[in-house]
């Protein structure tokens, strides 16, 4: 038979032909390997380091302090606005996300929980301008360009951020926990806000600070909804509005070197709290699908 | 209060309690759904205006974006042809995969085989990192600096190379575009890979380990094994990934519409500019005042969103199959 | 990493004298098979092995001679270390970060983990059969068996298809597949993917099987034949089982080595010998006990 048989003896013969060159097949393809796991992380790097070359120089207390129309014009209605905008959805997507979360969890029947995780995941892949061309269509013609409709359109993204890791951290939450309580008498309501939810809590706060995460950075929907101004009111809603994504994307092509610079400026800003808030998330449950 | 025979049972208050408060709770899906519903209608609602005065067939297909055309007879006809945005979003969205796909599954493949675990920790970290950099961070850093290093070196050497051979490749050496469709779809990439990274690496590790072991055990090297057991078990996990990144480069907006150039018409050259469905409704949205000016930018919307969602819809598809079929990690 | 490693690993002087009586006896020219097959028989030979997982030491000096064409069982309370032990023997422990070999095993008088040797062809000489039967998902049953054969370059078809055969018939399994070869492995009983495992194993020809608790995930029938099959194997391979089941372990081996877990939770031999007289009349109050069923 041509079919070369092994003994001990081949053992400590060099490695020749055919074996020869699956171990450089090997040593190849591990050489591949780390070198995309490289370009995977080269990028960043790149990033952070012109980011912060670019930025630091524009990154003043005017910039922060004064507004766009002060005679050193800062952003600070633009973080301002940002704030607002997020800390206005999240007020209105976190109930909405954590109770449907729990709800396909706790309740549902599980044609109503597939039902469900369908609506999430059409949700979720739901691109930003999608949102924003919905806000744009609705709440804008009703109330022009508006901090409502930015509202609308940012929580249209962060409700199903929300109820996808409501959902996966509900159910990391062991079976018994819920049967000790419901064996005490203790009515379903007061289990599932005071002892399921409790023992989640840490996992519930990842999903709004991914979701409030996501709704800091958004760009496209902001510009098709709260359009940007240079208005420096607080706690209008009703008219239009600026958040530093806005600024970001306006002052980056504008033939002005200030305002470029500025742009670079936010942008670190931005960066700073994106990257903050999800080391944050990293330190308690890692939620890649939704991240 | 005297226990009655009624409340010592639970009856009464509390399970009306508990009723309304499954009611509360199950109101938070409907309000979910019925913006999902919102979402759709809105744009199907929004775009009537224009199916008045073209079919959608002139609209997927017709290769200019002229506007309404009042006819000599009077009559209003719409030339709203999208064929050019849809090809920007296409051929963006594939040059992005293309490249993202090998490198991020073969970066996970090293992350969870190869990479010691002083190593595979932080590289993981960083990668996970580059997913949560706002998109607009991103395409100022591409529009000022990557799409420029581009240009100069990976988009030069093709076009004097391949260019010379194929014309959808060349480029103008004195006067290279500002901005290009390919340059796009790298950053596409870029903004991809740590997604496709992320999901491979869990469905990776799902492959039993008993697999590799069976196959190492009969002699084979480690490369071989990942190709004949490892990727063959994890492939309706990959494509998965490789589908939801693939929906995620198709509706990114704004890192695209910083970098593609927003030309009209579809470019004669991958090294030209163009535009996506997306950066056509971003940057045309300002502008439409009358309805059929919204209304077909609604229609851009659909077409967009049928496009993701059948992605999600082929995802989910995916998991069941291999789900039932028991293909992965069983 | 951890193969390299692997291979700085210190040798005992003692028996650096198994490598010098190997390059003797390997001829130099390629034989044919069948010459080769009855030069080299598939002795192991273990001198003061010791297993590391980073610091912790799994296997503490052991030392042991197995026989060709015998099958040894390994047993011992669980943690003991055998499992790790059977796994340093084709090298398979190199897959798990961190894990080092310190003294000699030699196959046949050639030190497995000698500087010129591959791991990869040792693991084609010193074959494996696992806990739990693990087809290739992905793989048909003709194609599981195949997959070894293929890996070390057979390509003509009609070769490939009867050493399959061949393998399936000597794990006993080619009248139960012999219909349904392109089926995928994961479509047969628990048993019979273990007796696939068996014939995968046997396909790329190895002097050594080693087996780990292949029967623990079976029912009593399926474990009956397996049984069965490494009794019919012994004759052409030397088989190092590692089982929990004592009855087992006297119903199938001819020699025994019995481990146990030292103060420093780390495994040692505390006698080997042949299987009656281990289980009939043990030099060790330990191993009487443990054999009695006292504890463990």
């Amino acid at each position: 038979m041509s079919l070369l048989r092994f003994t001990a003896a081949d053992l400590v013969k060099a490695p020749s032909g055919r074996d020869a060159r699956r171990r450089r097949a090997d040593r190849f393809m591990r050489g591949i390997m780390f070198v995309t796991a490289a370009i995977a992380v080269v990028p960043l790097i790149g990033l952070i380091l012109y980011i912060i070359t670019n930025g630091l120089p524009f990154l003043t207390s005017q910039l922060i302090v004064n507004s766009p129309l002060d005679i050193e014009p800062g952003i600070s209605n633009a973080i301002i606005g940002s704030l607002q905008l997020t800390i206005a959805s999240i007020i209105l997507a976190a109930p909405v996300g954590i109770a449907g979360g729990v709800y396909l969890n706790e309740f549902a029947s599980p044609r109503v929980s597939s039902a469900g995780e369908l609506l999430i995941d059409v949700m979720l892949g739901t691109p930003s301008i999608i949102a924003g061309l919905f806000a744009f269509l609705v709440v804008v013609p009703a109330l022009g360009f508006s901090g409502y409709a930015a509202i609308v359109a940012l929580s249209v993204l962060m409700i199903p951020i929300v109820m996808r890791t409501t959902q996966e951290v509900i159910r990391l939450v062991p079976a018994g926990v819920r049967e000790a309580s419901l064996a005490l008498g203790i009515p379903v309501w007061k289990t599932t806000i005071f002892v399921t939810c409790r023992t989640a809590a840490s996992g519930l706060l990842t999903g709004v600070v991914l979701a409030v995460s996501r709704g800091l950075g958004e760009t496209a929907p902001l510009l098709l909804t709260a359009k940007g101004t240079n208005d420096t009111e607080i706690l209008n809603f009703g008219s239009t509005m600026n958040a530093m994504p806005i600024v970001i994307y306006r002052y980056s092509s504008s033939p002005d070197s200030l305002l470029i610079g500025q742009a670079w400026a936010t942008a670190l800003v931005l960066l700073v709290i994106a990257l903050t808030l999800n080391v944050l998330v990293r330190f308690r449950t890692v939620n890649n699908r939704v991240a | 209060m005297a226990i009655t025979k009624e409340n010592r049972f639970g009856f009464g208050r509390g399970i009306r309690v508990d009723a309304l408060f499954r009611i509360l709770f199950g109101s938070a899906v409907v309000v979910a759904g019925i913006l999902l519903a919102g979402v759709v209608l809105s744009m199907v609602v929004s775009s009537l205006p224009v199916w008045n005065i073209q079919t959608p067939l002139s609209f997927v297909f017709g290769d200019r974006w002229a506007g309404e055309v009042t006819q000599p007879d009077g009559s209003v006809v719409g030339n709203y042809g999208a064929f050019a945005v849809i090809w920007g979003t296409v051929v963006s969205a594939l040059i992005a995969i293309l490249i993202a796909a090998p490198v991020g599954i073969l970066a996970a493949v090293y992350l969870v085989e190869f990479a010691p675990r002083r190593l595979a920790a932080p590289l993981t970290f960083l990668v996970e990192l580059m997913a949560a950099i706002p998109s607009v961070v991103i395409g100022l850093w591409a529009a000022g600096d990557l799409s420029i290093r581009l240009r100069d070196s990976v988009e030069w050497w093709v076009a004097s190379t391949l260019g010379r051979i194929f014309p959808w490749l060349a480029e103008d050496p004195e006067a290279p575009a500002a901005q290009s469709v390919f340059r796009a779809g790298m950053v596409l990439a870029i903004m991809i890979i740590p997604m496709v990274v992320a999901i491979s690496r869990e469905v990776i590790r799902s492959v039993p380990q008993s697999l590799r072991e069976g196959f190492i055990g009969m002699g084979a090297t480690r490369w071989e094994t990942i190709r004949h057991v490892v990727l063959p078990a994890a492939r309706v996990g990959l494509t998965g990934a490789v589908l939801l990144a693939l929906g995620r480069a198709v509706g990114e907006t704004i890192a695209v519409t910083m970098v593609i150039g927003n030309a009209e018409g579809i470019p004669s050259s991958l090294f030209l500019p163009g535009q996506t469905i997306a950066s056509k409704i971003a940057s045309n949205y300002a502008e439409a005042s009358t309805p059929t000016e919204t209304g077909a930018l609604a229609a851009l919307g659909i077409c967009l969103f049928a496009v993701t969602f059948l992605l999600s819809l082929a995802i989910r598809l995916l998991v069941r199959r291999a789900a039932r079929g028991g293909g992965q990690a069983s | 990493m951890a193969e390299e490693k692997g291979k700085k690993m210190k040798r005992s002087e003692a028996n650096t004298v198994g490598s010098t009586n190997a390059s003797k006896t390997a001829s130099p020219a390629a034989r044919p098979a069948g010459a080769a097959a009855k030069a080299s028989e598939g002795s192991l030979n273990l001198q003061n092995l010791e297993v590391f997982y980073d610091k912790f030491r799994a296997v503490n000096n052991v030392s042991l001679n197995i026989e060709p064409k015998k099958v040894t069982a390994l047993i011992g309370p669980s943690g003991c270390g055998k499992s790790t032990l059977l796994r340093a023997l084709n090298r398979m422990h190199e897959t798990i970060p961190n894990a080092t070999v310190k003294g000699t095993i030699t196959l046949d008088g050639i030190d497995v983990y000698g500087p010129l040797v591959d791991p990869v062809r040792v693991r084609r000489v010193i074959g494996m059969v696992f806990q739990k039967p693990n087809p290739f998902p992905t793989m048909s049953i003709f194609g599981n068996v195949a997959s070894g054969l293929r890996l070390a370059g057979a390509s003509s078809k009609g070769e490939i298809a009867g050493i399959v055969e061949e393998s399936l018939k000597k794990a006993a399994l080619w009248n139960e597949v012999k219909d349904k070869l392109n089926e995928p492995g994961t479509s047969l009983s628990g048993g019979q993917q273990q007796r696939l495992c068996i014939a995968r194993a046997i396909a790329v020809r190895p002097e050594v099987i080693l087996m780990d608790e292949p029967c623990s995930a079976l029912d009593p029938i399926a474990t009956l034949k397996i049984e069965e099959l490494i009794r019919e194997l012994r004759t052409e391979y030397t088989i190092v089982i590692v089982t929990h089941n004592m009855q087992q372990a006297s119903r199938v081996s001819d020699s025994t080595a019995f481990f146990s877990m030292g103060e420093d939770r780390g495994g040692y031999l505390v006698e080997s010998g042949l299987t009656p007289q281990i289980f009939t009349a043990p030099t060790q109050q330990l191993t009487e006990d443990y054999v009695a069923g006292r504890f463990g």
